[in-house]
């Protein structure tokens, strides 16, 4: 295998379009951050408060806080080192654990995370948001809300008492001595760290146009080069012979007939399903083929030795939605108790472009060796998808065997190109480009 | 044991590295692999390391009767997928949904299952996974206690038998005695040789060979050629009682 140079593949979230948002305690940042996100209308847009990362607090610290005694204002507070460390892995197109930080507490709640992964456009709010160095050089874009400070006090003093469980005594006691010295200290000085600074914030609202307009410009080229790297990949993979990764099922008078009977428009639909469950558990077996064994040795009921196989680890299906739903009642068939996770892949209607928009495996993937299903590649694109989702979840690549009903040989052959070490294994081949209509023949919808 | 004289035309079972192409020797487990029979009418499933770890499993005294079941069954799904290849198709064209023409085949013939009571009927379930409302017929032999002979007790088939392609169902081919008798029933209702498709999991060589000289034109499919027999007629290693293991009616 070692010849084989896989070509490269980056998913639209890769180099994450990251929006940071900074500016006084009370001025709006949330709300604009909020105004974004609706404005957008995107589902791969993430809001990253950096509330999140304060830092743990000492017992002695803890009890300061406790009597509002703790400057929660300051650069200090702020953990950048692991904000970096995520920011990077995001920017990366790889996923990210986000702390979980208590406030009743002043702790991480142990143990539990938040998950990012595959967003387009994250918006990081926070008031050192433009603080250190290493955060403004991800950063793609820099906001800095700029509010009068007698509105940031109001709106601070009411959130504090409203949400927050303090009395008016001591939230003014923190504004006077941390947040606004802190103001004039760290967060003001921010400001020249903007590419934009935006006055009155929320009520702004031709700076909130001007923004979102930037943001679905630079996503909207994101989105042509990952469309264009996939046509470009098309054009090279077309002279390359496909490697015996790839297994296309022996076309046998059976399998003739039952293409035969799927291939029908008359064919009705209970036959379809029949046929096309007959055909999918053939499939499934023939991928369980690729999986690694290890040796074995078991006694017979006689108490003779028999020298076989077992697999070498357990198998987790992923069904690609809607489509490899498709594939269910053949993979329970095979396997049985089978983990299954899935992932939910659209296409765009105006751009084509494949979208991920829901994922749910399970948590020790990379554990598996994992059957990726699907019934169709055309153009490749949402396979390309659903395996470095897979890959980025610490599944190896040698551990994944793509399972199809058709495919087009520009589609496989830009799976094989990419990602070299990935078994696929194949019903039939379409020579040309071909729409999804399985799932619609087999849900009747 | 049982290495079977070269004249036979049988090749004992025996350990090998097994998986597919694109892995190195060295990184391909060992495992039993079928022996080897030189009829062309005896047809063996591919020994890829799926299969041999389901007749791992099948085999394994340990396994439970759930496992058995469900197991068995896949290998049968197999061997009946193989078998149905072996039946005439006739070309078809089709439309398809995207409107284009599509040159397939469509099966041509009728047929029906045989099963020889009462292991054979643990078949059945794998048979209609693949052909949904297909004839089953049913034939019950037994070993005759005081001449150690199979004799016939019962059978009930279709009446139009001499018409269809008949699959029959026995799990584990040790003698062939009993299919053999069960094909001298089909052949005596009027079903031609060449038309008959025996199946099974795991075959004797003594069995087959006897069973492929007899009827030179029935095609056997088995999954497994094992090393033998023992003296008291079980197939070794083998799995045991393939009905009482399936059925569960094994006395412990």
């Amino acid at each position: 295998m070692s010849e084989v140079r896989s070509l490269g593949y980056s998913p639209p979230w890769h180099d994450t379009h990251i929006i940071g948002i900074a500016g006084s305690s009370g001025s709006g940042k949330t709300s604009v951050a909020a105004e974004l996100v609706r404005m957008l209308n995107l589902p791969w847009v993430v809001v990253l408060s950096m509330d999140s990362f304060y830092k743990e607090l000492t017992p002695d610290q803890s009890k300061l806080a406790f009597q509002n005694n703790y400057d929660f204002d300051s650069p200090d507070a702020i953990d950048f080192d692991i904000l970096v460390d995520r920011l990077r892995d995001l920017k990366a197109g790889k996923k990210a654990e986000i702390p979980i930080y208590s406030f009743e507490k002043h702790q991480r709640v142990p143990g539990k995370t938040t998950t990012i992964y595959s967003c387009h456009v994250l918006i990081l709010e926070g008031i050192f948001a433009l603080y250190d160095q290493r955060v403004l050089d991800i950063l793609d874009m820099k906001i800095f809300v700029d509010t009068d400070s007698d509105i940031c006090l109001a709106r601070r003093l009411a959130r504090d008492v409203k949400h927050r469980g303090r009395d008016v005594r001591g939230a003014l006691q923190q504004w006077h001595r941390f947040v606004k010295p802190n103001f004039e200290l760290y967060v003001r000085p921010q400001m020249k760290n903007a590419d934009i600074a935006i006055p009155r914030g929320i009520d702004n609202i031709t700076a909130i146009n001007m923004v979102v307009k930037h943001i679905q410009r630079a996503l909207n080229a994101k989105s042509e080069a990952h469309l264009k790297k996939i046509a470009e990949l098309g054009q090279q993979v077309l002279e390359k012979p496909l490697t015996d990764n790839i297994t296309i099922l022996e076309q046998t008078s059976q399998l003739r007939g039952i293409h035969t009977i799927l291939q029908d428009r008359k064919t009705s639909r209970e036959d379809f399903i029949f046929y096309f469950d007959r055909l999918a558990s053939l499939l499934v077996e023939k991928a369980m083929d690729r999986m690694t064994f290890t040796s074995h040795e078991v006694l017979t009921p006689l108490n003779l030795p028999y020298k076989g196989l077992r697999c070498a680890s357990a198998i987790c299906g992923v069904i690609v939605l809607r489509s490899g739903g498709v594939f269910e009642v053949g993979l329970k068939r095979v396997v049985p108790d089978c983990k299954i996770g899935r992932l939910l892949l659209q296409s765009n209607i105006r751009t084509g472009e494949p979208e991920l928009h829901h994922l749910k495996v399970p948590p020790n993937l990379s554990n598996h060796q994992v059957l990726l299903l699907d019934p169709q590649i055309a153009s490749g694109a949402a396979a390309l998808m659903a395996v470095r989702v897979l890959k980025d979840h610490g599944v190896e690549e040698g551990n994944i065997v793509f399972l199809t009903y058709m495919a087009t040989k520009v589609g496989l052959g830009r799976l094989n190109a990419v990602f070299p070490e990935m078994k696929i294994v194949v019903a039939g081949i379409e020579v040309d480009w071909t729409l999804r209509w399985i799932d619609e023949k087999y849900f009747g919808c | 044991m049982a290495t079977a004289a070269p004249d036979t035309g049988v090749e004992s079972c025996a350990a090998a590295p097994i998986g597919p192409s694109y892995r190195e020797k060295d990184q391909k487990p060992q495992a039993t692999v079928s022996g080897k029979i030189k009829f062309d009418t005896v047809h063996v499933l591919p020994q890829t390391p799926q299969l041999i770890a389901l007749l791992t499993i099948i085999r394994d005294k340990n396994t439970q009767r759930g496992d058995f079941i469900f197991y068995s069954n896949r290998i049968i799904r197999l061997l009946v997928e193989e078998g149905l290849n072996h039946l005439p198709v006739e070309g078809h064209e089709v439309t398809t949904p995207l409107g284009r023409t599509y040159a397939g085949v469509r099966f041509e013939g009728k047929i029906c299952g045989v099963s020889i009571m009462r292991a054979g009927e643990s078949m059945e379930q794998g048979l209609r996974d693949c052909c949904r409302s297909v004839r089953i017929g049913k034939i019950l032999i037994q070993r005759d206690e005081e001449t150690a002979q199979p004799k016939l007790f019962y059978h009930k088939l279709p009446a139009d038998i001499a018409d269809r392609w008949v699959l029959l169902l026995d799990p584990m081919n040790a003698t062939g005695g009993s299919a053999s008798m069960a094909v001298e029933v089909l052949k005596s209702k009027g079903v031609a040789e060449e038309r008959i498709l025996f199946l099974n999991l795991i075959a004797s060589p003594e069995g087959l060979e006897h069973f492929a000289s007899k009827f030179p034109k029935l095609r056997v499919i088995t999954a497994f050629i094992d090393e033998g027999l023992d003296d008291k007629n079980y197939i070794v290693p083998g799995l045991g009682d393939f009905g009482d293991r399936h059925f569960g009616t094994l006395n412990d």
